[in-house]
């Protein structure tokens, strides 16, 4: 029995695994099959585009240490992989002859700042206000928190950025509402980071508010479910109360599910955060999409397709070995 | 599922569809989002009648942004085109996008989903794998790389069935890009199905695969489809918005999404021009929250949940 | 033989107890004017098609109806004080120190993410203010009084089989020594020989610990072996109620002897129950008269239209109108 338990949970990691390194290769296949398509010379796009006047040498250089004169299956595509994976990922078209992977790995902190703290807070509230509503389905937190939440859920993350500017930015004037730091704000250290915050507020507000929106339907679904359950009855008949009864039996159950439906979410987090970037020209990833969008800068396009895709695999691992953790049924 | 939906004399079924429409709209939810809908598909049915046809750079007879007037009821945009007009306008050409990717949504996930069920096996193996890939890829981000790519190879000059490339483009993409979640639910369904003994009489009688599928699975999936489809539209308003608001959409052609970008361009937020940026939106957010609302009530009416402590 | 006589202070008085559910506006009688009494240490079974209101009934006397439920008239008593059966709160002190429940052993009934260990010990942290180490120690006793090797005690539900998860329901139901166990359909959904230990076990404990147990079942043949006295339900109502020798021997109520006739006979090999032509009543449409008569062989004129009331009959009780008129007379020959 132990043995087959071991199997079992051998087998279920094995599997997460497999469709982690399905989905990537799926990701990197798409990223080469898009990029020879496009119209042109591949090596010359590698060298930043036909808008760079290179030289013919270098970009017959570029062509052997690609090998694109070679055949594209399996030599090219193989070749590829192997320059994906040492974070080779062509020179960007715009930013004349940069890296693309420097133009990333530049941007990437201003991203993980908004998004980080956007997720820390929608879960933190939201989570918890749609655990409550669940519970108390029906009455009046559950209606006014359900209503706003649903309409939260419906708005596009960048409408509200907008409106947020209009109110606290040019109406009220409270926060900035462009930008990362002030122009010409003072040198002091402590006044640079209340200033860093203080453009942080909006764009971050505007991230969570549409997160919370999503947590708040999604926990008060997975809580519903969970007072319709039997083990619910045995608490109840146990003699709890209904805070034993919240705490000791609902809560954990409804976290299961949240585990996986919040990691689905993953897609609409990333277009929010880069809408809402684009509104408040936050230079981050979301601020160089939109760069790249406008400048068809297809590599830089394609590293952004890269990171996203490999960040979402990754939450999804971590998702389903949390899950794992949780829930004795599968742990076993 | 219960058992009631897999019956076949048309009274029978009369009744049924009947006694779920009368408790769909006993949803005050359901009533409030069937009325908005029916609202916006006016709009979008009779622009020209409406609003008159679409104003451009050439035919705006407004100045730059004026707040709402009795002449502009919704203000003016910074080249003086009447935001009513647009927003109106905007109504068919997002309401057409979400509806037909929306379609072709509904049509590769139970495709893909009845097919996996039905034969199990590799077939479904290899099905549920494709689909695993885009369950976890997000529609947005496909969406994001592929977009632009295509619209370079086809050139963005003359229209395809109607709609500007970048529009058809957009729809196709979300459309092909957000199957999964339907696939799976469809895969599920048709896996209990496929044990009920009606199939196996079927099966007895000699009906061919497809026609076993199309003829007695389908039918009995058509409750979970209505619920998640509503679902699906709201994404792709969602993902068709935010993708023009990023400069996919075709200024010819302005959703309300790429009415929101030009709103953007135009520093509608930081000059305070609340109604160019506050209708387009709006329009969004009610549609949107719309489709929600009919999708929560449809599961609700197909999956009863009885709460078994006070 | 139990003694029936009400004067004797009962255990458990239900008098006169309905209870609507309200679903869609639509309200629903579940249960009817069901009246009985419960001796300390006595074992009555409840027996009734599914939807006659058995589990009703149960949650009723527990105090744990569902939210959507109403007791629209009568009362229960519990050594001679009234239950506030409709009050949630109220009925939390009540609530697994007297009455506690053993549900059906093929529900969710048991959380799946805590050690059973912990789910048997909690109501004694919780309603009995033991130490946790005090609590577990209970527990392991617990375990080992229902048959569970101790060292299983760290277990999760789903790693046990249907039996041992019905043993740990039971043990749970003992945590706090309650007067009173009612059983929903115990050893539904388990095996046969399954079904005939945890009985087995639940008839053992009885007489150990001198409870009352009101054992719910569809089927007939459950209570025979475990129980004195057995109460026939149909659409909400008590139709039969007697020892289990006499109900056996000489079913009075035309329901109860079909139910009897339908019992399979392991002789003939046939182990499937065969059901009692006809439909099972619609409680949102009942029939006129006695809820019976659309399926009853010896139905009557009078049975279409008049309600036959549960009236004394012979040592136990019986609502049927074949039994009516010869009631009175031999009511006054005991006399
Ligand atoms: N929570 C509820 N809401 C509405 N109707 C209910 C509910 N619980 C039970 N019922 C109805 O009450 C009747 C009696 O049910 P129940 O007491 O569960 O019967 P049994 O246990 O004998 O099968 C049935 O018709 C059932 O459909
Ligand atoms: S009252 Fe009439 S219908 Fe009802 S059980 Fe007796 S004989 Fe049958
Ligand atoms: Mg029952």
């Amino acid at each position: 029995m132990a043995g087959n338990a071991q199997e079992g949970r051998t087998s279920r990691i094995g599997n997460v695994l497999i469709r982690a390194a399905i989905t990537l290769s799926m990701v990197a296949t798409l990223n080469f099959v898009l990029f020879r398509v496009i119209p042109g010379d591949p090596a010359a796009l590698l060298l930043g585009g036909a808008r760079m006047s290179v030289s013919a040498e270098r970009i017959e250089a570029q062509r052997q240490n690609w090998g694109l004169d070679r055949p594209l299956f399996p030599d090219q595509i193989l070749d590829y992989l192997s320059a994906t994976l040492h974070g080779d990922l062509g020179y960007s078209f715009k930013f004349r002859g940069r890296l693309v992977s420097d133009l990333i790995w530049e941007r990437l902190p201003a991203t993980i700042a908004l998004v980080g703290l956007a997720q820390l807070i929608a879960m933190l509230c939201g989570v918890m206000l749609g655990l409550y509503a669940g519970w108390r389905r029906g009455g009046a937190v559950d209606r006014i928190a359900m209503g706003a939440s649903l309409a939260l859920y419906s708005t596009p993350s960048f409408w509200l950025a907008m409106v947020l500017v209009v109110i606290f930015s040019t109406a009220l004037g409270w926060f900035p509402g462009y930008g990362i730091y002030s122009p010409g704000a003072s040198i002091g250290s402590t006044d640079k980071i209340l200033d860093y915050l203080r453009h942080l507020a909006l764009p971050v507000a505007a991230v969570a508010l549409g997160l919370i929106g999503q947590y708040v339907v999604v926990a008060r679904a997975a809580m519903s479910d969970v007072v319709t359950e039997d083990y619910m009855v045995t608490a109840r008949a146990k003699g709890l109360t209904n805070g034993q009864m919240l705490m000791r039996h609902a809560f954990r159950n409804a976290m299961l599910p949240l585990v996986t439906l919040i990691t689905l979410n993953l897609g609409y987090v990333v277009a929010g955060a880069i809408t809402v970037e684009a509104v408040f020209a936050w230079p981050g990833i979301g601020g160089l999409t939109v760069e790249a969008l406008n400048a068809r800068d297809y590599p830089v396009l394609q590293g952004i397709f890269l990171l996203l895709g490999v960040s979402i695999v990754a939450a999804n691992l971590l998702a389903d070995l949390a899950y794992g953790i949780l829930d004795p049924r599968i742990r076993q | 599922m219960s058992e009631s939906i897999v019956r076949y004399s048309s009274r029978s079924r009369a009744r049924a569809i009947k006694s779920f429409l009368s408790n769909l709209l006993g949803h005050a939810g359901a009533q409030l989002g069937l009325l908005c809908l029916v609202f916006f598909l006016v709009l979008s049915a009779v622009p020209n009648i409406l609003v008159g046809p679409l104003e451009t750079v050439a035919t705006a007879t407004g100045d730059f942004l004026v707040p709402p007037s009795s002449q502009h009821l919704l203000g003016t945009d910074e080249v003086g085109r009447d935001v009513l007009n647009l927003v109106v306008h905007g109504a068919r050409i997002s309401l057409t996008i979400a509806l037909l990717a929306t379609v072709i949504s509904l049509v590769v996930g139970t495709t893909v989903g009845i097919t996996a069920g039905y034969y199990g096996g590799r077939v479904d193996v290899w099905l549920m794998r494709l689909t695993d890939f885009f369950f976890v890829m997000p529609s947005f981000v496909l969406a994001l790389v592929i977009t632009p790519v295509v619209l370079e190879v086809m050139g963005r000059g003359r229209e395809i069935l109607g709609f500007r490339p970048s529009l058809f483009v957009i729809l196709v993409v979300i459309g092909i890009t957000s199957w999964a979640f339907v696939a799976r639910i469809v895969r599920s369904q048709t896996l209990s199905l496929k044990e009920r003994t009606f199939i196996d009489r079927a099966r007895v009688v000699g009906s061919s695969n497809l026609s076993i599928m199309v003829r007695h699975i389908l039918p009995n999936l058509v409750p979970q489809i209505a619920a998640n489809g509503a679902l699906v539209v709201a994404g792709a308003i969602y993902v068709e918005t935010s993708l023009s608001f990023l400069g996919l959409g075709d200024p010819l052609q302005p959703s309300w999404g790429t009415l929101l970008s030009l709103a953007q361009r135009a520093g509608a937020a930081s000059t305070g021009a609340w109604w160019y940026l506050g209708a387009p939106g709006l329009c969004a957010l009610a549609v949107s929250l719309s489709f929600v609302l009919v999708g929560n009530a449809l599961d609700d009416t197909f999956n009863p949940r009885q709460r078994v402590i006070p | 033989m139990t003694n029936l006589s009400q004067d004797k202070a009962s255990l458990l008085e239900v008098d006169g107890l309905s209870v609507e559910y309200r679903l869609k506006g639509v309200s629903l009688r579940a249960i009817d004017r069901v009246s009985f009494a419960l001796q300390a240490g006595e074992a009555v079974g409840l027996v009734g098609e599914s939807g006659s209101g058995k589990t009703t009934t149960a949650m009723a006397i527990a105090g744990l109806l569902s939210p959507n439920a109403r007791v629209s008239g009568g009362q229960v008593r519990y050594r001679g004080n009234l239950l506030p059966i409709d009050n949630d709160a109220a009925m939390r002190p009540h609530r697994w120190t007297e009455t506690s429940v053993v549900f059906q052993g093929a529900m969710n009934a048991l959380n799946p993410v805590h050690r059973i260990i912990k789910q048997i010990a909690e109501p004694c942290i919780l309603k009995l203010g033991m130490s946790r180490a005090e609590a577990t120690a209970r527990a392991r006793e617990l375990l080992e009084l229902v048959g569970i090797p101790t060292d299983r005690g760290t277990a999760y539900p789903h790693e046990l089989s249907g039996g041992m998860r019905q043993r740990v329901m039971i043990a749970m139901a003992l945590a706090c020594r309650p007067s009173i166990i009612i059983g929903d359909e115990p050893t539904t959904a388990l095996d046969v020989i399954t079904q005939a230990q945890i009985l087995k076990l639940l008839g053992k404990l009885r007489s150990q610990l001198n409870l009352a147990l009101i054992l719910i079942t569809h089927d007939l043949s459950v209570v025979a072996e475990s129980c004195d006295r057995v109460m026939i339900m149909y659409a909400g109502r008590i139709v039969e109620d007697g020892t289990v020798a006499e109900i056996f021997a000489k079913p009075k109520h035309p329901y109860t002897r079909l139910l009897i006739e339908s019992i399979p006979n392991p002789a003939s090999g046939i182990r499937i129950i065969r059901p009692i032509p006809g439909d099972p009543p619609n409680l949102m449409n009942r029939p006129s008269g006695c809820a019976f008569h659309p399926r009853c062989p010896s139905a009557t004129g009078v049975c279409t239209t008049e309600v036959p009331s549960l009236e004394k009959f012979g040592w136990g009780r019986v609502a049927c109108h074949l039994h009516r008129s010869s009631q009175e007379g031999r009511v006054a020959v005991h006399a």
